[in-house]
C-alpha cells in the first residue's frame, strides 16, 4: 500500500510546491498581517500587533459595511443573470446550424476583450453627450439624456450591465461542454415516447446540465465578488461611494494609502466571504444533486 | 588525462575571462544608466530629444525612460509599489504635488538639500517648493506648475453684456441668463471635475477657499469640513452648479470630458489647469478657437478667490544607486534652459519665476502674464504623510454631498471631519521625521 503511493507523492511534489508557494503563502501572509498595525507612509509607528483591532475596526466601519453591501447586491444581480443567459445561449449553440462554430468564436469575444478595455467601451457609450445608449433610448431629445456613470442610482446598475454583457459568454462557454456530454440516445428514447420540447428539457436536460450549472455559479459568484477593474476603469468608486464594492475599497486602502495591516483585513473578509458563499453553494445545490444522481 | 587537463584549464581561463568582461560591463552599464519613471507626455518628442541632449552633454550616461500611465492615481500606484519594493533600478521619477510628504515621511524619496541650495530654490515659484518641503527638508525640483483657471465664452458673455464673472454668484446668474436666452439643450452652465477622484478635491477646495475656509488644519491637525463656511460652499454647489447651471454628467466628469464640453461649444464656463487653454485655441482641435477668455476663478463675497496649486516634480529615489548622476538628470531637466523648452513644446507652466518674464515663452503664451498673479497665489493642498487617507474620505464626501440632490450636508461634514480627524491623530507625537 505505503510503497504504491510514494511515487505518487513524488510526482505531485512540483504542484504542492507551486500552490504553497503562490497561494498558500499568501493567503497566509494576509492573515498574519491582518493582525498588525502597518502604515507605510508612517514608517515611525513601526509593525505593531494589535491583535483583533483591524477586525474590530472592520466591522464597525461604515464605509466596509456599505460596500460589502455594494458587492454583495452586485453579486445577487449579476450572478443569476449571467447563468440564465448562458444557459440561453448555451442552448442555442448546442443546436446544430449552419454557421455554429462561427457564433461559437463570436460569442467567446466579450470574455476575450480585456476588461480594462471593454470597461473603458462601455464608460463611453455610458457617457451622458456623445454616449450610443443616450442615443438608442432617446435619440435627438438630448434635454431627456441620462448620465448613468453620474448618478448614484444608476451607476452601478451601469457596471452590472457591462459585467453580464461581458461574462455571460464565460457562463455560456462552461453551461456549454455540460451539454455536450448529455448522450443523444436519451432525447431520441424521449421523442419516441412523445415527450415535447418542454419535458425534454425539463426531465433530460435540466438534471444533466446542473453539475456544469452550479460550476458556472460558482464561478461567477467568487469572480463578481471581486470584482475590482470595471469599477477601477468606469467611476473609481463614484459617485457619491455607490459603486465602491469591497475589493476596490480594500485596494485603496493597501496601495493608494499604504494600510498594510487593515487592506489586509480587507482581503481576508473577501477570501472568507467568498469561502462561505462557495461552501453553501455546494452544501445547497451539491448534495441535492448527488442524491438525483442517486435515485437515477 | 593531461591535455585534457590542459584543455579544462583553457576552457576555465575562457570562461573567467568572459564571466570577467560580463561583470565589468554590466558594473559599467549599471553605474551610467539612469531609470526615469515619467508618464506617457501629449508631446512626447520633446521628451525625447531633451533626453538626447542630456546624454550628449554627460556622455557615458544612459537614461532609460519607463513610461507609466498618465492618470495620476494610476502613476501613484506605479511609483509607489516599485518604491515599496525598495527597487534600486528607479533614479528619478516624477512626482504629483500632494505626494512630496508622503514620499519622504515614508523614506522613499531622497532629501536634496546638498544638492538643492536655499538660494537655487529661491528661483522657483513659492508655492511648489512649499509643496515640496516636509519637515524642513527639501524632496523634490518642480518641473511645471499648475493652478485652477475660469475659461470662458468671449463671445457669449459680450453678447449678453456681462464682465467675467467675479463672485461664484455672479457665475451662475450670468450662467442662467445666457442658457435661458440661448434656449440650447446642449448648452451647460458650468463645466468642470466632479467625478470621486483627486480632481475633485482640487474643483472643491477652490469654493471652500474661496469661502473662507479650509479643508483641514494641518498644525492643530484637526478637520474643518463641518464648520459652517466649508459646509456653505459645499450646498452652494449642490444646489447652484450641479443642481442648476450644469447638467448632472459633470458627476462623471474628469478634466478630458470637461474640457470637450467648452471644446465643442457646449460650455459657458470650464475650470481647468493651464494646458487647456492651448487646446481651447487650437482650430484643429477646438470650435471656440479665438473666442475663449481665461480669468481666475471667482470667490464669494469677502473673500479672495483661491486656485488649487498642481504640478509634477522631480524626485529622486532613496533607493537609487547613482543619487548624484540622478542628480545630473534632475538638475538638468529642471533648468531654465529646459522649462524653458517645456513650456515653449508643451504650454505647461515653468516653476521658475524668471521664465514667467521670458519674452519667447510669454510670445508663444501670452496667457501666462495674466495667470502669474494665480501661480503666485495658488493654493498647495497641505503637505502630510496621510495625504491619501485623507483625500479618500474627503472625495467620499463631497461626492455624496453634491451628487445626492437631498443629501445631509450637515451630518456627511460631520462624519468627515471625525474621520479626518481619527486619521490626523496618527500624526500625533511622531518622533523622527
Amino acid at each position: 500500500m505505503n510503497a504504491s503511493h510514494e511515487p505518487n507523492l513524488r510526482f505531485l511534489l512540483p504542484s504542492v510546491v507551486f500552490v504553497v508557494v503562490f497561494s498558500l503563502y499568501p493567503i497566509f501572509e494576509s492573515f498574519r498581517l491582518s493582525f498588525y498595525r502597518l502604515i507605510l507612509t508612517l514608517p515611525w509607528l513601526g509593525q505593531k500587533f494589535i491583535g483583533w483591532d483591524n477586525y474590530y475596526d472592520l466591522a464597525t466601519d461604515p464605509v466596509a459595511l456599505q460596500s460589502l453591501l455594494t458587492s454583495m447586491t452586485f453579486v445577487a444581480v449579476t450572478t443569476p443573470v449571467e447563468v440564465l443567459l448562458g444557459l440561453g445561449m448555451a442552448l442555442v449553440l448546442n443546436e446544430s446550424f449552419r454557421g455554429r462554430g462561427w457564433l461559437r468564436a463570436v460569442v467567446l469575444v466579450p470574455w476575450a476583450i480585456p476588461t480594462v478595455v471593454s470597461s473603458q467601451m462601455w464608460r463611453f457609450l455610458f457617457n451622458d453627450r456623445y454616449g450610443l445608449f443616450n442615443f438608442v433610448l432617446f435619440g435627438d431629445a438630448t434635454d431627456r439624456y441620462w448620465a448613468p456613470l453620474a448618478e448614484p442610482g444608476l451607476a452601478l446598475m451601469s457596471i452590472m450591465v457591462a459585467d453580464i454583457w461581458k461574462t455571460s459568454s464565460f457562463a455560456a462557454l462552461i453551461i456549454l461542454a455540460g451539454l455536450q456530454v448529455i448522450p443523444r440516445e436519451l432525447y431520441e428514447a424521449a421523442s419516441i415516447d412523445g415527450a415535447s420540447p418542454w419535458q425534454k428539457f425539463r426531465h433530460i436536460t435540466l438534471p444533466l446540465v446542473k453539475p456544469a450549472l452550479l460550476l458556472a455559479l460558482l464561478f461567477r459568484t467568487i469572480d463578481a465578488l471581486k470584482v475590482f477593474d470595471l469599477v477601477f476603469v468606469m467611476t473609481q468608486g463614484g459617485p457619491a461611494d455607490t459603486t465602491n464594492v469591497l475589493q476596490f475599497y480594500g485596494y485603496k486602502k493597501s496601495f493608494a494609502e499604504g494600510m498594510i495591516g487593515y487592506g489586509s483585513t480587507i482581503a481576508v473578509a473577501v477570501f472568507l466571504v467568498s469561502l462561505l458563499l462557495s461552501i453553501a453553494y455546494i452544501r445547497l445545490l451539491g448534495t441535492r444533486l448527488l442524491g438525483k444522481e442517486e435515485g437515477a | 588525462m593531461k591535455r585534457r587537463s590542459r584543455m579544462s584549464s583553457f576552457q576555465l581561463k575562457t570562461l573567467l575571462a568572459i564571466l570577467a568582461f560580463c561583470l565589468i560591463v554590466s558594473e559599467a552599464m549599471a553605474q551610467s544608466q539612469l531609470r526615469f519613471v515619467t508618464w506617457r507626455s501629449e508631446a512626447a518628442g520633446v521628451w525625447e530629444q531633451l533626453i538626447a541632449d542630456f546624454e550628449t552633454r554627460h556622455p557615458g550616461i544612459k537614461v532609460v525612460r519607463e513610461i507609466g500611465p498618465h492618470s495620476s492615481t494610476e502613476f501613484h500606484d506605479l511609483v509607489t509599489q516599485k518604491l515599496r519594493n525598495r527597487d534600486p533600478e528607479m533614479d528619478v521619477f516624477f512626482m504629483d504635488v500632494i505626494w512630496p510628504g508622503e514620499f519622504a515621511a515614508a523614506g522613499w524619496a531622497s532629501p536634496l538639500d546638498e544638492f538643492f541650495s536655499a538660494a537655487q530654490q529661491k528661483e522657483f515659484l513659492s508655492a511648489p517648493i512649499e509643496a515640496n518641503r516636509y519637515r524642513g527638508r527639501i524632496y523634490g525640483v518642480p518641473l511645471f506648475v499648475d493652478a485652477g483657471m475660469l475659461y470662458f465664452r468671449k463671445d457669449l458673455l459680450a453678447k449678453y453684456h456681462v464682465a467675467p464673472p467675479r463672485t461664484w454668484p455672479e457665475l451662475v446668474d450670468q450662467a442662467k441668463l445666457i442658457l435661458a436666452q440661448e434656449r440650447d439643450p446642449y448648452l451647460t452652465g458650468y463645466s468642470a471635475q466632479f467625478k470621486q477622484y483627486e480632481g475633485l478635491i482640487c474643483n472643491m477646495m477652490e469654493f471652500i477657499l474661496s469661502n473662507g475656509a479650509t479643508l483641514w488644519d494641518e498644525p492643530a491637525l484637526r478637520g474643518t469640513l463641518h464648520l459652517a463656511a466649508a459646509k456653505e460652499a459645499v450646498r452652494f454647489v449642490r444646489d447652484q452648479i450641479v443642481g442648476a447651471i450644469s447638467h448632472r454628467g459633470v458627476l462623471a466628469y474628469q478634466e478630458p470630458e470637461s474640457l470637450a464640453m467648452f471644446t465643442q461649444g457646449k460650455a459657458v464656463f470650464h475650470r481647468n489647469w493651464p494646458y487647456a487653454w492651448e487646446i481651447a485655441n487650437d482650430p484643429a482641435r477646438s470650435k471656440v478657437a479665438g473666442k475663449v477668455g481665461i480669468v481666475p476663478l471667482p470667490a464669494f463675497s469677502g473673500h479672495q478667490s483661491a486656485a488649487t496649486l498642481g504640478g509634477w516634480q522631480l524626485g529622486i529615489s532613496r533607493f537609487s544607486r547613482n543619487t548624484r548622476l540622478a542628480w545630473q538628470f534632475v538638475d538638468f531637466m529642471t533648468s531654465s534652459e529646459t522649462q524653458k523648452r517645456i513650456a515653449l513644446y508643451t504650454g505647461r507652466a515653468p516653476a521658475r519665476k524668471a521664465l514667467h518674464r521670458d519674452p519667447d515663452i510669454l510670445k508663444k503664451n501670452p496667457q501666462f502674464q495674466s495667470q502669474y498673479e494665480t501661480f503666485l497665489r495658488a493654493a498647495p493642498r497641505p503637505v502630510t504623510p496621510v495625504y491619501q487617507p485623507l483625500s479618500n474620505i474627503m472625495q467620499r464626501y463631497f461626492s455624496s454631498a453634491i451628487a445626492i440632490p437631498d443629501s445631509n450636508i450637515d451630518q456627511l461634514a460631520a462624519l468627515a471631519s471625525r474621520d479626518m480627524d481619527r486619521v490626523l491623530d496618527l500624526l500625533r507625537g511622531r518622533g523622527a521625521p
